[in-house]
């Protein structure tokens, strides 16, 4: 990939001007209401870019482009019960945490149980998103090493090390600046390259034919049922409209009602109204905008209808393979590859004058030729991977990351390669940061504070927060160098833990907001026993994981409710009993 | 109080307006799948 002396000058322009701008935002009060809620006193847009931009990591703006040309544009049913969760989160949750006045979300938890309680789930948040935070450093810096050679150790402490200055020297107040300006730099370019695509585009072909060509190639499947073709539920599709809407519901209703990470940034609103403002407009514009993320792949396919398309998207691995004895394989696997692509070619021309023509005989022809090939071409992708696999086992052959970024270095001009290598630092900035001052908050609140004999000035607390900001960034930064020498493994070990406790944590706070009868050991026990049930399903390999959280955030009710009632009746006899003695 | 500000009207509008959207978009993803598949 060509990094220009331009590309260097944007990159190096963007980055510098964030942190700048970061720490010149960075005057707040020295207590802890000014460190991690910025005084409670930011008003619903810039609440609501904080969120988002929480939300958005640099690996959403490479997975998603590659998601969609891989596998279609149905990843956007994932964040269709995010809505309905933002509406329940400002129904339920916001008016308890502003009324209690909170700086975390796991405080409740301990005034609605006891300090057991709130301590678990404390500790797992620290454990799954300390971990995730690492991993969100190492994800990005990978794809920027193999794409451009850079040193991963560096890319990752540049990734990491960087956002730590105006985290720990500004809080809540530069987290939630930068991210309002992050959003714009990252929409405009992502706009930008969108409409390269479009500009590259052959003559004749439109931006609609574009449309009509992955629609046909079945890339535009926003919408999927998630039935077998017996007609039976599959429980193992990840992306279909039903686990969409309650898996997704589940997961957003955990991720922005009990994550610190998100709390965090809505208890920095002036009012309560000002955290609902951010919360239902985030409920308003996410699928829009995930949306207008993933059409950019599917356009995206269409381009590479046109032009010949890497048959193997990750840079380095596809040099590794063409030096090693694997290559006469690879590059015969490689040439059946561009036959199938020239083939697709003239579909496409084809199919183009077809709709021109509005021969609808002729179109439902070529739609079936033109899915016949892409079922060809994926075996043949799926023949490539297992070569790479040979070449370098161990290695991760998923190159889904690397197909939005591999277009932009071989077709976008200098200086916008470079803007959109700054982009993915500035979004992995925004849910770093964030990530960073959460952690620190439950650090400081939930720990420190909690179990620290000494009373402290809130000038020392500041202090201390400050301290535990940097402390989170240099542990994050430490998990991501030890991620690339344990590769694979550990990513897959955060995923995997994050899936099994959201759902649990979810579910504890369910059973605290609306069922006032359940005391605390019966929430407690029974969100061990909702744990068990989930590894269970989990190592049982039956379901998809965005069901983990559904199953998670229904049994820790169910059975806190059952472990209620056998301990009320275990406790009535003796009740009766001395009243009976007392008449 | 707050459902009082002529800004804000009262809040199970703004739950309807966000669940309506949904639906609609939903609604407009049917006929965008359907139109180019």
């Amino acid at each position: 990939m060509n990094f220009t002396e331009l590309d260097w000058i944007v990159l190096v322009v963007t980055l510098a001007g964030i942190i700048l701008y970061g720490v010149y935002r960075s005057k707040t009060s020295h207590s802890l209401d000014g460190y991690f809620l910025s005084n409670r006193e930011l008003p619903w847009f810039i609440v609501l870019l904080s969120i988002m931009g929480t939300q958005a990591s640099a690996i959403t703006f490479l997975t998603a482009p590659g998601q969609a040309y891989t596998d279609g544009m149905r990843f956007v049913q994932y964040y269709f019960g995010l809505p309905i969760a933002m509406v329940v989160i400002a129904v339920t949750f916001v008016p308890i945490f502003h009324r209690l006045k909170i700086y975390t979300a796991y405080e409740y938890l301990e005034q609605r149980f006891d300090v057991k309680t709130r301590s678990l789930t404390a500790f797992l948040f620290l454990l799954s998103r300390g971990l995730s935070t690492g991993i969100s450093i190492y994800a990005p810096s990978l794809v920027l090493h193999s794409m451009l050679g850079w040193d991963i150790y560096t890319t990752n402490i540049f990734m990491g090390g960087l956002v730590i200055i105006y985290t720990v020297t500004g809080g809540a107040r530069a987290v939630a600046y930068t991210q309002q300006l992050q959003f714009v730099i990252i929409y405009a370019a992502m706009f930008l390259a969108a409409w390269y695509i479009i500009k590259l585009l052959p003559e004749g072909i439109s931006f609609l034919d574009a449309l009509h060509i992955s629609g046909k190639a079945g890339k535009l499947n926003v919408i999927s049922d998630g039935l077998k073709p017996d007609g039976q539920f599959d429980w193992k599709d990840r992306y279909n409209i039903w686990s969409g809407v309650i898996g997704g519901f589940f997961l957003a209703l955990s991720y922005f009602g009990t994550d610190q990470s998100q709390v965090g940034r809505y208890l920095t609103a002036k009012s309560l109204k000002e955290s609902r403002m951010g919360l239902l407009m985030n409920g308003l514009v996410k699928v829009p905008l995930q949306f207008s993320i993933l059409l950019i792949g599917a356009l995206l396919f269409s381009f590479y209808m046109f032009y010949q398309a890497p048959a193997f998207f990750n840079l380095s691995q596809e040099k590794m393979v063409k030096n090693s004895p694997y290559v006469k394989e690879y590059e015969e696997a490689e040439k059946s590859y561009r036959f199938l692509q020239d083939h697709k070619t003239s579909t496409a021309v084809e199919l183009a004058g077809a709709i021109e023509a509005d021969d609808s005989k002729r179109i439902d022809e070529l739609r079936i030729q033109l899915q016949d090939q892409e079922n060809k071409t994926r075996e043949v992708r799926e023949n490539i991977k297992g070569i790479v696999k040979k070449a370098s086992p161990g290695s991760d052959t998923n190159d889904t990351n690397y197909i939005f970024l591999r277009f932009v270095g071989d077709y976008l001009p200098g200086g916008l390669v470079g803007l959109i290598i700054a982009i993915i630092f500035l979004a992995a900035w925004g849910s770093i940061a964030a990530a960073l001052n959460s952690l620190a908050s439950c650090t400081m609140v939930d720990f420190h504070l909690k179990f620290s004999r000494k009373p402290m000035s809130p000038d020392r607390e500041y202090k201390w927060s400050k301290f535990y900001s940097f402390l989170w960034g240099v542990f994050c930064v430490i998990i991501a160098q030890f991620a690339y020498n344990l590769g694979n493994s550990l990513i897959e070990a955060v995923n995997i833990l994050g899936s099994w406790f959201y759902g649990t944590i979810l579910g504890i706070f369910l059973v605290a907001f609306y069922m006032k009868r359940i005391k605390a050991n019966a929430v407690f026990y029974a969100a061990i026993l909702a744990e068990i049930l989930v590894v269970s399903v989990y190592f049982m390999d039956i379901i998809s994981f965005l069901w983990l959280n559904v199953i998670g955030a229904i049994a820790v009710p169910l059975f806190a409710y059952i472990l209620q009632v056998v301990k009320n009746q275990k406790s009535r006899p003796a009740t009766i009993g001395s009243f009976e003695r007392d008449q | 109080m707050e459902n009082k500000s002529p800004f804000f009207p009262k809040w199970w509008i703004w739950y309807a307006v966000v669940i309506v959207v949904l639906l609609l978009q939903v609604i407009l993803f049917f006929y965008f799948t359907e139109h180019f598949a």
